[in-house]
């Protein structure tokens, strides 16, 4: 299978969804010649032109409020949000307008469109430019959430996204853009709502989204070097969440670590590891583990930042322990 | 049919409107628009605009009074002849009474009084029900409009609330001590002494039939409350570390964790320290070999019972014709087992599994067999542990059997001519006494009457 | 930018005929008549939440709404049920919408502030103050993006030209030329405060300042609103949008229907003055009687119709059936 970068991945999925549907179109800040600062969006302008890739002002709440109203009149918009950071000055066009139109109106009226934006620290951009923040959205009803962990997911879940009827934030993570992964040349989708078991194992589950699919990968290349067979579940939609397969898994293992990059309290971790407490309860010989970034500003200092975020050596600490019966006193390691 | 003119509510937090003065008199012609009265609410006087062309009649209120939101305190009747025995719209009842009756939450068919309705008011900003502490009149008596008719008991003050018309208490729809929700109509006030003044309870509307207020029905309807759940592990001692894992299968395998302790192995446990575990417990694997009678966990314990067989023949006879659902009896009763078993073990919705055996084998092992339909095939439980055995024996002629339990209790159903012997053996570390007399007799019930159990 | 002001003109009346002229005083008496009964329903407790009232305003929203076809969009505001009448709405299934009922136009889920009826464009009331403005230019993107001559008009207060996603919505309305008008309701107050102290600068030049053709109107004159309309939809049509209209109007009652101790803000001789004097619909009735239109028997008897038509709307709406528990979580999302 050829290979090709997330950033290419994601490129292909919009311009053969412009092709198919001509209703769908890009907005945001400098999407079009410049296709956006990480260059996802080159050579999209040159085939549908500037009417549906359209540049906007530095006006987030605008673009965004315009992209509901679009999609509510028969447009499918993709709004592209520079940064995940951004998603703060876009919360009311988002989250009272777009995520509760199609329940406030009874079913009558639906928001089918698309929000692109990304997340992950360590590009060491501090505190504003860093943020994981997929968790704030995943709360509100009304709106779905996909976290691609490759280039294969970056494409099927982002044509699945546009030809969804609701509103979907896409989070890509902004330190993936260059990773390739294998991608077909013939057209997939990856439906919402279904885990992928990137591997499987026996005695603890590693549950992880986005770019700490990576990270749960390498600490069961750790783990198995000591005799440990981790299995790696990615959820790759958080809302809707695969949680028969999450709880089928841990019913195995009787042991889970849940990994994700946003804060970890009241976070992605904690939703998860709630849904195994209560569903598989009888099944767990540990304690279900968080790791999620730690609760501070994302720092500028690499040496700061590379402390917040979790890593493989962090994880395979936490799943020794675990497996070795160990008591936990609360404590979590990020870092080995 | 005349328009009602009703205390309004103004203000966001206003209970009661004070008539500060009437601009109109009764009998006096009014045009829509007319300033009928002025009240006072939160601090400020306003006038109370008339809704409709008329003459106005049937003033309940006056000056000086404080009147709930949502009382009618006059009505506008059509002509200057109508205003002189004019009566509220919302109660003259005389096109629709029914329709007016459900709409305020009263659903009884059958007539009441016509009068003066009064209303359970909505005192308090969160108020949907209110309690009525006494009721101060009795059916039949006459009443004064400033009379005190009843207390009522909201937001924990009891206030006392006026018949706000003269005339007789012709219906009282209400008990003392009962909550009634707001707005509903809790008693009548006859201009006319009744003939048969009616007293009853309050009953409330379905939620679906339109009733008066939205505020009052908004709510979620409610949810049935959990019965509390016993601990599912029956039997042990002291407070032991371990995971929900190793507790549930130490259960499921008749093994006690204090052996753990007793022997000095350090907690928590995990379920690898199953495997030690078993090694303690004084199993007897082998069937028929002599029980070990070091520790009480192991001693070999029997019950018996007896029960007519009619009434489950007859079931499973009617099961056959009625509903064409044909089922191996061994079926019914393992749904019977397991029903029995989780009442009388307490396990709540914990999962349980059943092997059932026959005369040669192992029949099978079914996950929650209580909780599926007859209808529905059970889900087979694959290789987890059994909690309990059920054994049919009724095909042989076997009419009794005492077994050593190794693993799980064992539950004998053998058939003795018209009656089936029922028998447990069981070891106390994997159910108390009672537990299994309780168990037993919950069988045997479910045996002897079966369709009062499943329908 | 010129600002002009449109009067009630022999030029306006020509452009129409008598049925025209009577169906814009029959939705006017709509509006008013629904908004006495829904403050009944309120007063007499049997409405569930507050709602806000359009009466006084009925002549911006049927001016406006009579100059649009159904396929024209609009957005409306948490003080929204006159638009809605004015783009054709039915007072069944507008009350059962007040009262939570499942036959109300969105079963009884979005209730005062949130009513939508698509059919009729309406794309729906929005209970955050300016929130509805990035969703008409978004209305009017797509008609550009896929060739219709649909027309968007994003009602709004006087209150809302304080939040700055209007100003970020028409810089990119004005940047594409989107076919939007941005109908500014400007009853003199913001919520429970004079509009003078809460608006530095003109309201209009707030559009100005984009290079939005912008106009000032008598919004107590419905020939004179729906004449101004009715030219600038027809230019948007021809892609020469955006335009702003701020339309000089009063509410008659308070911000909301519980506000009622309003002297603090604003005298009873002025609302007096507003009412006897500057009606809309008492206007409209004497130039319909005036210029042989209707007789005053006529209107008196159309008013009594509709009266009836609410009555009953509201007997019924009283009555309907709650939607079922089962609908709680339905419409969470889209199939």
């Amino acid at each position: 299978m050829r290979e090709i970068t997330l950033s290419q991945a994601v490129n292909e999925a919009l311009a053969e969804e412009m092709r198919r549907d001509e209703t769908v179109f890009i907005i945001g800040e400098d999407v079009a010649e410049a296709g956006t600062p990480f260059k996802v969006l080159s050579g999209l302008v040159e085939e549908f032109g500037t009417a549906r890739v359209v540049d906007t002002p530095i006006a987030e709440p605008g673009f965004m409020g315009i992209a509901v109203g679009a999609a509510m009149t028969g447009s499918r918009p993709v709004v592209d949000l520079m940064f995940g950071d951004f998603i703060f000055l876009i919360m009311d066009q988002l989250c009272n307008q777009a995520a509760k139109t199609h329940y406030m109106s009874g079913g009558k009226l639906s928001v089918p469109l698309v929000l692109r934006t990304n997340l992950g620290a360590t590009r060491r951009s501090a505190a504003q430019h860093s943020q994981s923040l997929h968790a704030l959205v995943a709360h509100i009803p009304g709106l779905k959430v996909a976290l691609p962990s490759s280039a294969y997911e970056a494409k099927g879940l982002m044509k699945t996204a546009i030809r969804d009827n609701n509103p979907v934030v896409i989070f890509e993570d902004k330190l993936m853009y260059q990773e390739k992964a294998g991608v077909p040349d013939e057209e997939y989708l990856i439906p919402f709502g279904v885990a992928n078991v990137k591997r499987e194992g026996t005695d603890i589950t590693l549950i992880a989204t986005s770019s700490m699919v990576q990270v749960a990968e390498k600490a069961a290349e750790i783990l198995a070097a000591e005799g440990i067979s981790a299995e790696v579940i990615d959820p790759r939609t958080i809302v809707p969440l695969d949680e028969a397969a999450l709880i089928k898994s841990v019913k195995k293992t009787s042991r889970a670590i849940v990994i994700d990059e946003g804060h970890q309290s009241y976070g992605v971790t904690s939703e998860i590891a709630s849904r195994l407490n209560e569903k598989a309860f009888y099944h767990l010989d540990a304690p279900v583990l968080r790791m999620g970034a730690m609760d501070v500003p994302v720092p500028f200092s690499p040496a700061l930042e590379d402390l917040t975020v979790p890593t493989p050596e962090g994880v395979a600490a936490n799943a020794r322990k675990l497996v070795a019966g160990e008591m936990l006193d609360g404590e979590m390691i990020h870092a080995a | 049919m005349p328009h009602d003119v009703i205390m309004p509510a103004l203000g966001m937090a206003q209970d009661t409107g004070l008539i500060v003065s009437w601009l109109k008199k009764p009998g006096d012609a009014v045009k829509t628009g007319d300033a009928l009265m002025e009240v006072e609410t939160d601090k400020a006087v306003m006038e109370v605009e008339a809704l409709a062309d008329g003459f106005l009649a049937a003033v309940s209120a006056e000056a000086g009074d404080h009147v709930p939101v949502g009382q009618v305190v006059a009505v506008i009747a059509e002509t200057a002849d109508a205003a002189s025995t004019a009566v509220p719209a919302s109660n003259s009842g005389a096109a629709e009474p029914d329709e007016a009756l459900a709409a305020r939450g009263d659903t009884s068919s059958d007539t009441l009084p016509s009068g003066a309705e009064i209303i359970m008011p909505a005192l308090g900003m969160a108020q949907d029900t209110g309690l009525i502490v006494a009721w101060r009149k009795q059916p039949g008596d006459p009443v004064a409009a400033s009379d005190v008719l009843l207390e009522v008991e909201t937001d924990k003050s009891v206030m006392e609330v006026e018949a706000g018309h003269d005339g007789f208490v012709a219906a009282i729809l209400a008990d003392a001590q009962q909550a009634v929700p707001v707005g509903s109509v809790i008693a009548i006030i006859s201009a006319e002494k009744p003939e048969n003044a009616v007293a009853r309870s309050h009953k409330s509307a379905p939620a679906d039939d339109g009733e008066a207020s939205g505020n009052a029905v908004a709510k979620a309807p409610p949810i049935a409350a959990e019965k509390p759940r016993t601990a599912g592990v029956p039997a042990s001692g002291g407070r032991i570390l371990a995971s929900p894992k190793t507790r549930r299968l130490a259960m499921e395998k008749g093994l006690d964790l204090n052996l753990l302790v007793e022997n000095g192995v350090p907690q928590p446990y995990h379920v690898s320290d199953l495997k030690l575990l078993e090694t303690l417990t004084p199993s007897d694997k082998t069937a028929g070999a002599i029980p070990a009678p070091a520790s009480a966990g192991s001693l070999p314990m029997h019950i018996g019972a007896r029960i007519a067989a009619s009434g489950c023949d007859e079931f499973i006879a009617w099961l056959a014709e009625d509903g064409d659902i044909r089922l191996e009896p061994r079926l019914i009763w393992l749904r019977f087992a397991a029903a029995a078993f989780r009442e009388a073990a307490g396990l709540g919705d914990m999962p349980l599994i059943v092997e059932t055996r026959t005369v040669r084998k192992t029949d099978g092992r079914f996950a929650d067999a209580d909780r599926s339909r007859l209808s529905k095939p059970l889900s087979d439980a694959g290789d987890e542990l059994p909690s309990i055995v059920l054994r049919d024996l009724s095909g042989s002629p076997i009419t009794a059997a005492t077994g050593s339990a190794p693993d799980a209790p064992v539950l004998t159903v053998c058939r003795e001519r018209e009656d089936y012997a029922v028998s447990l053996d069981y070891r106390a570390g994997q159910l108390d006494e009672d537990q299994a007399i309780e168990f037993v007799t919950g069988f045997v019930d479910r045996l002897g009457e079966p369709l009062r159990h499943l329908l | 930018m010129s600002t002009s002001k449109t009067k009630n003109s022999a030029q306006a009346s020509a452009k129409h005929n008598a049925e025209d002229f009577l169906r814009m005083y029959r939705q006017m008496v709509r509006i008013r008549t629904f908004e006495d009964n829904a403050n009944q329903l309120y007063l007499s407790a049997k409405m569930p939440g507050l709602t806000h009232m359009y009466s006084g305003e009925e002549a911006v929203a049927v001016g406006i709404c009579e100059a649009l076809r159904v396929t024209d969009k609009i957005t409306s505001t948490h003080r929204g049920h006159g638009h809605c009448v004015a783009k054709g709405a039915e007072f069944k299934e507008m009350f059962c919408e007040l009262l939570g009922k499942e036959e109300g136009y969105c079963r009884g889920k979005g209730g005062s502030m949130h009513i939508a009826d698509q059919s009729n464009g309406n794309l729906g009331a929005n209970a955050i103050v300016g929130g509805s403005m990035g969703i008409a230019t978004g209305a009017a993107f797509t008609a550009k993006l896929l060739g219709k001559d649909d027309v968007t008009v994003c009602f709004f207060g006087d209150g809302a030209t304080a939040q700055g996603l209007m100003y970020e919505v028409m810089n990119m309305a004005a940047l594409w030329n989107l076919p939007i008008i941005y109908a500014c309701e400007n009853n003199g107050y913001s919520e429970y405060t004079k509009t003078a102290e809460i608006a530095a600068g003109s309201i209009t030049g707030r559009a100005e300042a984009f290079g939005i053709e912008a106009h000032t109107v008598d919004g107590q004159d419905v020939l004179a609103v729906n004449s101004l309309t009715e030219q600038l939809v027809e230019r948007c049509r021809k892609g020469e949008g955006p335009f702003f209209m701020e339309l000089m109007t009063y509410r008659y009652h308070g911000h909301h229907v519980g506000d009622i101790n309003r002297e603090y803000y604003r005298s009873k001789d002025e609302e007096k003055d507003w009412r006897e004097n500057k009606d809309p619909i008492t206007q409209f009735a004497r130039h319909l009687t005036s210029e042989g239109i209707a007789t005053e028997e006529e209107l008196e008897a159309m008013q009594a119709e509709i009266k009836a038509d609410a009555t009953a709307a509201v007997e019924y709406a009283l009555k309907a059936k709650y939607p079922d528990a089962s609908e709680v979580d339905m419409h969470v999302y889209a199939a």
